[in-house]
């Protein structure tokens, strides 16, 4: 598969945990008449989860967060993981949220909440039960070739 | 609405969405079908892995199921990267990886598991089927 060094499977977990939090933050924002509080710390989560999809989840500052904080509280991880997945995960994160940030800067109504809330639930879901959001939807967009390696496609 | 009111909720249905998810993870499904090309020929099991290139659990899987079939000689371990194999997905009608299916000798489907495998689980039903077969 990739050619990257493995990475702590609990340190995307840790993230996305950091990160579901955030977004119950901004959604309670946005419901309480705070907008523009709650439309500053979604254009924040944008740019993190750009971050983690483009220059790839090991520069996530929360993986910095998670290496100089938790993970010297915890034993060492019984194996480590590809860092593909998770890249992708964030992938995914920056592209409902930005969509939902774009909508509502541009007036659609409640867009803000609902893709705080789609986010919120995938990130949750991630943190909470370990769900790989790559395993349910790279296969779909693969079936409709969206993503995957060119060239070997209709192998 | 009053946002705490939303949040609460919106915390519960994600908790009964992984509890749900969580459930269907790893469970043994009777299955039908044919897939005799990639039954292994001279073992009384094949297990198929239908992996994805995007996918940590499959690794996982291919590992556990991997254990499984050189314990056992008579099981045999197929792992498919059908990342670019939009027909054998839609054959089969894999919607998640990792998936594997259960064949028998002669290829044909008696069992499916999806998503990640657990070894207890597996193992105990292989020891049925080959209790059946032998």
């Amino acid at each position: 598969m990739s050619t990257h060094p493995g990475i702590d499977p609990r340190a995307p977990r840790f993230g996305a945990g950091i990160t579901a939090v955030l977004l119950l933050v901004t959604i309670g924002l946005w419901l309480g008449g705070a907008t523009v509080a709650a439309t500053i710390l979604l254009a924040a989560i944008v740019v993190l989860f750009s971050i983690g999809a483009f220059a790839g989840v090991q520069r996530h500052p929360y993986g910095r967060i998670y290496k100089s904080l938790v993970r010297p509280r915890l034993e060492p991880p019984t194996d480590l993981e590809d860092p593909t997945p998770p890249t992708f995960a964030q992938g995914v994160g920056f592209v409902i949220t930005a969509i939902g940030l774009v909508l509502s800067l541009v007036g659609v109504p409640l867009a803000l909440v609902v893709a705080s809330s789609a986010a919120f639930i995938a990130a949750f879901l991630n943190s909470v039960f370990g769900y790989c959001l790559g395993c349910q939807i790279y296969l779909l967009l693969a079936r409709a070739g969206i993503v995957g390696r060119t060239g070997a496609t209709a192998a | 609405m009053n946002p705490l009111v939303y949040l609460v909720a919106l915390v519960a249905l994600a908790t009964v969405l992984g509890l749900v998810w969580q459930r269907t993870q790893g469970r043994v499904t009777r299955a039908t079908g044919e897939a005799a090309e990639f039954a292994s020929s001279g073992s009384l099991v094949t297990l198929l892995q239908f992996s994805t290139e995007v996918c940590a659990p499959c690794t996982a899987t291919h590992g556990i199921l991997d254990t499984i079939a050189r314990e056992t000689d008579a099981v045999a371990h197929v792992d498919l990267d059908i990342t670019h194999r939009p027909d054998l997905a839609a054959r089969f009608n894999v919607l998640q990886t990792p998936t594997t299916l259960i064949l028998d000798r002669d290829g044909a489907i008696v069992a499916r598991i999806g998503g990640a495998a657990r070894r207890d689980v597996v193992r105990t039903h292989l020891d049925r089927i080959l209790e059946t077969a032998a």
